[in-house]
Parts: C-alpha cells; structure tokens; sequence
C-alpha cells in the first residue's frame, strides 16, 4: 500500500514537477538536498524557477550547482541571488567561496568601506521594499497634511508641519530607491562566462584576432550585443567579443 | 680445593634449582616474517626457555615448506639479581617453492614428564622473482663475443609504476684469468634503485652451458628497481673493461665488452585511485595499535600502524590520519625492518604516532583505511583497521598543562558553502515589482486625490457655515415642505376636509415640536406666548388665524379664503418661523 502511494508519489514528481504545488515541491526539493541528491533537487528548484524567482530560490540552486561541480552556473545564481538580496551574508559567503575557484583574477573590485551598510539599506528583504515604503510615507504624509488642516491648536499645527515635511523627504529619497532598485534588478549589463575557455575577438566574427582569454567563472560587463555576439568588457578596461552561448547574462 | 670445587656446583645446583621454580616454563615458535617470496628462506625460531636439563624439542610438520639449513641450537643462561633463566633457541631456515598460504604446525617439547606446544604459524607466500637471464638474450650476447660478455637480466619486463623488478648484471667468462679494469654501470633513469647487497663478487660454484660452452658465470650486481614514471624506461648497457690472459710475464690483452640494453614498459597505475592511495604497490597487511584507549587529558598515546610484506616500502609516507583538533599529533617516527635481497623488498615499516589529547571526552579516530596496488590482480586494495575509540578522562593538572581549561582558537577545519535556505522561498512571480506597477501609482495616486477630495468638502462646509442665514433658510424651506406635504397632497386631490385637517396637523404638529410641546398644549394663548416676539406679534396672530381657519373649515363648508392661498400662508408662516428661531 505505501509502496504504492510512493510509486504514485514518484510519477508524481517524475512527470508533472511543473504542476506540483511550489510550497511541495520546495520541501521536496529540501529533502532531495539533504540527503545529498543534488541533482534531483536542482532539477525541482529549476521547474520552479521557470516561473518564479526569488533570492533564496537562486542561492539554493546556487548550492546544487556548487555540489554538483559546476562553478560558472554557480556563481550566476549566486549573482542573480545577491542582486535580489545585497548584503546577504550567506549567499555572499558562498559567492566569495565559489569566486575562489575562478582562473581569472580580473574583477575584484576594491570593497566600498560603506558596502554592507549601503547593501542593507537599498536591498533589504526584498526588491520592494523601497516601493511599499514609498507608498506608506506618501500615504502618512497626505494624511499629516488632513491633520494639519482640521487642528486648530498652533503648537500641533506646526509638529504636524514637520512631521509632512519630514513624510514628504521620506517619499522622494524612497521613489528614488525604489526607481534605482529597479532599474539594478533589471540590468542586463553584466554576464558570466559559461565555457570553460572563451577567445575573446576583435571582432565579432569566427577568425578574427583573440584579444584575450577568460574563463568560466568570470563576470564581465556587456557592452552591446551583435548577432548573437556579446561586447564585453573587463574592468580592467579590455573590450572584446565573445562568442554567442560563451556567456549568460545574470 | 676439589671441596671447594663441589660447593659451589652445589650452590649453583640450588640457585639454578630455584631458579627454575621462581620461572615459568614457555615455549614459542617464531618466524621473522610471514609474508615471503617463493624462494625465499624464512628464519624460523623454537624458543624454550627455563626448561630444566634434559628436555629435547620435536621439529614441527613444515606444512610443505622445505628445510633449508638448519637446525642451529643455541643455549643460553643468564643471572640476573638472583633470579636464573635459561633458554634453548633452535633455528631453521625454511622455504617454498609454489606461492601460497602454509601452515607450520605446533612443535613439541618434552620437558620432564608432560610436554608443550607451540602454536602454529601461518605464512604467505607470494611468487618470488626469477632473475636469470632467458636463452634468447644470452643467443645474442654469446653472439658478439663468445668468450666474455655480460647481461641485463630483467624479472620481468612489463611492471606497474611502483611496482618491482629485480635487475641482474651478470658476466660470463670462458678465460680463466679475468682481471678487472674500468667498468661504466648504466645510469637509470625512471626508476627509483635499491641495491642488493650480494657480499664480495664471487664466481658461481656451477659452470653454466651455454649452446655447448661451458661458462664461469658472476653476478656483479643486483638491484631492485621500482619504475617511477608510466613510458618505455631504458636501461642503457654497461661497459666492463678486462685483461684477459693475464700472466706473470704477460700484461694481457684489454678487452671491452657491453652489455644489452634493458628497456622496462612501466604501466600506469589503472584508474580509480582510491583517496586513500599514496602509491604503495605490491602485497600488504596493516596493523593498527594503541597499548592503551583510555588516558586522561595531555597523556601520551603511542598510536602504531606497521605495513607488513613485500611492497615498495620505503617508499611509503606516513598514512594522513583524522585526528581529532583537540588531538595533539606529531610527525611519526619511522622504523623499518625492511630485506632487499634477491627476491626483492619486503619486510615492515612502522609508523610510531605520538599523540596527546588535550581535552577530556570520548573521540574516535580513524577506521583508518589505506590502499594499495595489488600488481599480481591489478587491482587497488583496501586495508582498514577497526576504529579506534579513546576515553580520554580529566586530566589531573599535573601534567604539563597549565591550570584551568586550555582555551584555543575554534578551528576552522574545512570550508564549504552554507547550506540551502529552507521554509518559505518567498517566491514570486519573475520579472514582477511593485514599483512602476499599477497598483503602485494606484497606490501613489489615492492619498493626494483623497486630499483633495478632502479640502474641496471642507472648503465648500466651511464657506456653508459662513453664510448662517443662508442655511436657515435653506433648512426652514425643507422643514415646511414635509410639514406640510400631507396638506399638498390634498390640496391636489381637491379634498376639502381632508386638506384642512392635513393643513391643522401640520401647523400643530409643528408648533408642539417646535417648541417641545404635546399637541393639545397647542392654542391661540400659547402661540402668542411663544411667537409674539416675532414681526411685533403680527406673525403669532396670522399663525393663530390660521390654525383657527383650519379649525373651522374642516368641519363646516366655511373658507375665508381660496385652499391655495391658506396652503402658501401656512408655508410662509413656518419658513418665517424657521428663519427667525
């Protein structure tokens, strides 16, 4: 009888992992992970991740990637990760490990003495954070503004005063956020480098001069993309072309 | 003199009488080694030891083995602080011919009346290596010169990396004076070389016939190679240079003779090292031991793992053990009990670990495995001892650790990437933020448009409370419509009686609420009373006129005036009333 229910549970998870309920199908994948059956759980939060996106979901499949061996992919979910969560300890803490099997010592940029203060306050929980907070300081302001016209007492008019004022600062620096956020989550400029070696060309054509070598691991910013072939840049200030497929934008 | 003599045998009779009572009788077999090559001798000892005079020993069943030489007795006697012991040792040299595993069987002593056993003794035997040199390599070297030449003689030509090979250098001479001169050995290069030491050069007792010429044969060197990278190694040929015919008036004649070049296909070790590998190839035992598992904290523990058989021995590293961190462990100490001799390597290599635990608690090390080729199946093979439990129990501060606790540093023993987050993923749906969405300018938009909202109603009630008489009116109007709507209605059904009664009511029912009154309060009187302050009484008395009016014409066809026009006064007065209270 439980055999059966398992054999049902294995169908299950074998022929329809897109269907399954997302709640499910992370504990499943959680405990495919803990068991040390890294592929299935990968192949779990992938099916997952067609759809859905989130911080956590990027790192764990960042760590199967990890397990399993594969760096580059690593790194990517780990970027995509930390793009979506800046500041997160722990994804840092695994990028930083993943980073040190890179070859290429090409892009590390001097750490900001601000960074992780300045992480923390623009990324926090989540992207939206900036925007909920935009719309609650809009929403207090207007109703300081209320308050401000029905008081009648001097002294509580002007501590309201202040008060919208302060609400209005508020409201902009978090529209600001919020738009820099966004536009930070949706950047398409920066990529990783897939294959293990990648020329990287004058031109972007098969045969023309390579510029110099990357591989895999390595973060490169895209400059523009061209028949399928991406400009990239080092930080270094080193322009070339990769070849299509060679890299995946984060 | 001869008294004296007679004493001390006496004194020495009782010492030794005594003596044997204080020590035990014991008698044991032993071999120097279990593991050997066919060929190979293999010393084996009957110790007895305190046994009184006269007791003999029965060699044991060799379990096919062969005696080579042997037996050697030896007697000895020793005093120490009074106490005597004495001991028998008898020595054989055994060896096999086939590889396999043999049994020694116990051998017996009869000591007094009864007798003892030994225990029976397992060996191993491992095929030995052959190193003559084949018919065919000595065809071509007789070819070049057939009076003197010389070989390389390889054990075998095909060999794992690591694995041995037993190389003969051996000269052959028809001449019977022979006088040595320069001699250039080959260089090798690829192979890590341990000489056999063969003693002075000798001839060999036997003459060998080689294609009907009878040789005096010597073996000039002996080595054991391991090859030390996989490829064709080479050894290149050796250069002897001789005198031949030397004679008391005769220098005799140089001649210099080369020898074959040896070339040896070193495989590389198959894949699928496992981790623990560190290159031992050949055929191994391991043993692992503590004398003791319970110590208390900064105490010693001996930890002993000895390799036992014919392998490249020296050429095994200290295994890597998983001591615990609270583990203090130092660099092994070495002890080898290694024979290269004709048949190769073997023997043992100890490894002797000083470890001192620093903290009290249960641990464990290892099981400590270790693996090795295994060139005769061509396969890596596993040892793994048992794993070790220590109790390490308080140590009593005496020892050299300081008072207290020691207190170090939590090492990080391994990196390795945090683990996967779990619980809720807080998954959304891709590409999908709040900010620039419609709920957010919806969101953005509602508190300001509800200010407005908001300051257009409070303006438009602030400019309405301004303008008080304007409300009053306002109101009265509305007041004397649902007053008198009852009077309206039948005015519009041109209902006589029932207009004047509507009409009544209205101006009643106003005037009681007006002024918080029951309706039969409502009179002539009380409407002067309360209304004659208004327009110098001149709205109490039309008021009073009215309700009288209304009196009338409701019971009697009697109308002053037009239903109309009482309809309208009857709307002023209330409207007029309205505006001024």
């Amino acid at each position: 009888m439980i055999t059966r229910h398992l054999l049902h549970l294995l169908l299950f998870i074998t022929l329809h992992p897109a269907q399954a309920q997302p709640e499910q199908l992370v504990l499943r994948a959680q405990d495919a992970y803990a068991k040390g059956a890294y592929d299935e759980a990968l192949a779990m939060y992938d099916s997952l991740g067609q759809d859905l996106g989130s911080a956590s979901l990027y790192f764990n499949i960042g760590n199967c990637h990890m397990k399993l061996g594969d760096v580059p992919m690593a790194i990517l979910n780990y970027e995509r990760a930390i793009r979506l969560q800046p500041g997160s300890e722990d994804i840092q803490a695994n990028l930083d490990l993943a980073r040190t099997q890179v070859v290429d010592r090409v892009n590390q940029l001097p750490a900001f003495t601000l960074g992780s203060v300045w992480d923390r306050v623009r990324g926090g929980k989540d992207v939206d954070q900036w925007a909920r907070r935009s719309l609650w300081a809009c929403a207090l302001l207007f109703a300081f503004a209320i308050a401000f016209v029905l008081v009648r007492q001097r002294t509580a008019k002007r501590l309201l005063l202040a008060a919208a004022a302060l609400c209005a600062v508020t409201t902009v620096a978090a529209i600001v956020l919020a738009a820099y956020r966004v536009s930070e989550v949706t950047d398409r400029s920066q990529a990783i480098i897939m294959m293990p070696k990648v020329d990287v060309l004058a031109e972007p054509r098969t045969g023309a001069t390579t510029v110099f070598v990357l591989h895999e691991g390595t973060k490169v910013s895209v400059l523009q993309e061209h028949n399928g072939w991406y400009e990239v840049k080092l930080s270094s200030g080193s322009v070339g072309w990769a070849a299509p497929a060679s890299l995946v934008i984060i | 003199m001869q008294a004296l003599f007679r004493s001390m045998l006496l004194l020495l009779a009782c010492l030794t009488g005594l003596g044997i009572r204080a020590q035990e009788i014991t008698f044991q077999a032993t071999v120097d080694k279990n593991s050997a090559a066919t060929g190979e001798p293999i010393k084996l000892t009957l110790t007895l030891t305190n046994a009184p005079m006269g007791s003999g020993i029965t060699p044991p069943d060799m379990g096919g083995l062969v005696i080579v030489q042997g037996p050697f007795d030896q007697n000895s006697f020793s005093m120490v602080n009074g106490r005597t012991s004495s001991s028998v040792m008898r020595t054989y040299y055994v060896q096999g011919v086939q590889p396999g595993d043999y049994t020694i069987g116990a051998a017996t002593a009869r000591v007094g009346g009864g007798t003892i056993q030994s225990a029976p003794i397992k060996i191993h035997l491992v095929k030995g290596e052959s190193s003559g040199a084949n018919s065919s390599l000595l065809n071509q070297a007789q070819k070049s010169d057939p009076n003197l030449f010389c070989t390389i003689a390889l054990s075998k030509s095909k060999a794992y990396v690591g694995e041995q090979i037993i190389v003969t250098y051996t000269l052959y001479s028809r001449y019977n004076s022979l006088q040595p001169g320069d001699y250039d050995l080959p260089k090798l290069d690829g192979f890590w070389a341990e000489e056999i030491d063969l003693g002075e050069t000798t001839w060999e007792k036997v003459p060998q016939t080689i294609n009907g010429l009878r040789y005096n044969t010597a073996v000039i060197k002996k080595q054991v190679l391991f090859p030390q990278r996989p490829g064709k190694l080479r050894i290149a040929p050796m250069t002897l240079n001789y005198r031949v015919n030397v004679g008391f008036f005769n220098n005799g004649t140089p001649v210099t003779i080369t020898s074959n070049a040896a070339e040896v296909t070193a495989l590389d070790l198959p894949p699928g090292k496992p981790a623990d590998f560190i290159g031992a190839v050949g055929d191994l035992k391991m043993d692992v031991k503590a004398p003791t598992t319970e110590v208390k904290a900064n105490e010693a523990i001996d930890l002993t793992i000895r390799f036992n058989g014919r392998a490249n021995l020296k050429l095994i590293d200290a295994p890597k053990l998983g001591f615990p961190s609270d583990f203090e462990s130092y660099d092994p100490k070495i002890t080898d009990k290694i024979s290269v001799n004709g048949s190769g390597m073997s023997g043992s290599r100890e490894f002797q670990y000083l470890i001192i635990p620093r903290h009290e608690g249960a641990y464990t090390v290892g099981p400590i495995t270790f693996s090795y080729f295994d060139p005769s199946t061509a396969q890596y093979r596993s040892l793994s001892s048992a794993a070790l439990e220590f109790n390490i129990g308080k140590g009593d501060g005496t020892a050299n650790a300081p008072a207290g606790p020691a207190r170090s540093e939590v090492k990080q023993l391994h990196q390795d990437i945090r683990y996967i987050r779990s619980g809720d993923l807080q998954l959304e749906p891709k590409g999908h933020h709040l900010f620039g969405s419609w709920y957010y300018l919806a969101g953005m938009s509602i508190p300001p448009a509800a200010f407005l909202l908001f300051l257009f109603m409070y303006r438009r009630r602030q400019l309405q409370l301004a303008d008080t008489g304007g409300m009053r009116r306002k109101g009265a109007d509305r007041i004397a419509r649902q007053r008198l709507k009852a009077a309206a209605d039948a005015l519009g059904r041109n209902d006589r009686e029932g207009f004047y009664s509507a009409l009544g009511k209205a101006l009643e029912g106003y005037f009681a609420d007006k002024f918080n009154l029951g309706v039969t309060e409502v009179n002539s009187t009380m409407v002067h009373e309360r209304l004659g302050h208004l327009e110098g009484g001149a709205l109490a008395k039309q008021y009073a006129e009215l309700l009288h009016d209304c009196g009338t014409a409701r019971f009697a066809p009697i109308e002053n005036k037009p239903r109309q026009q009482s309809y309208d006064e009857a709307a002023s007065l209330i409207h007029r009333i309205e505006e001024q209270l």
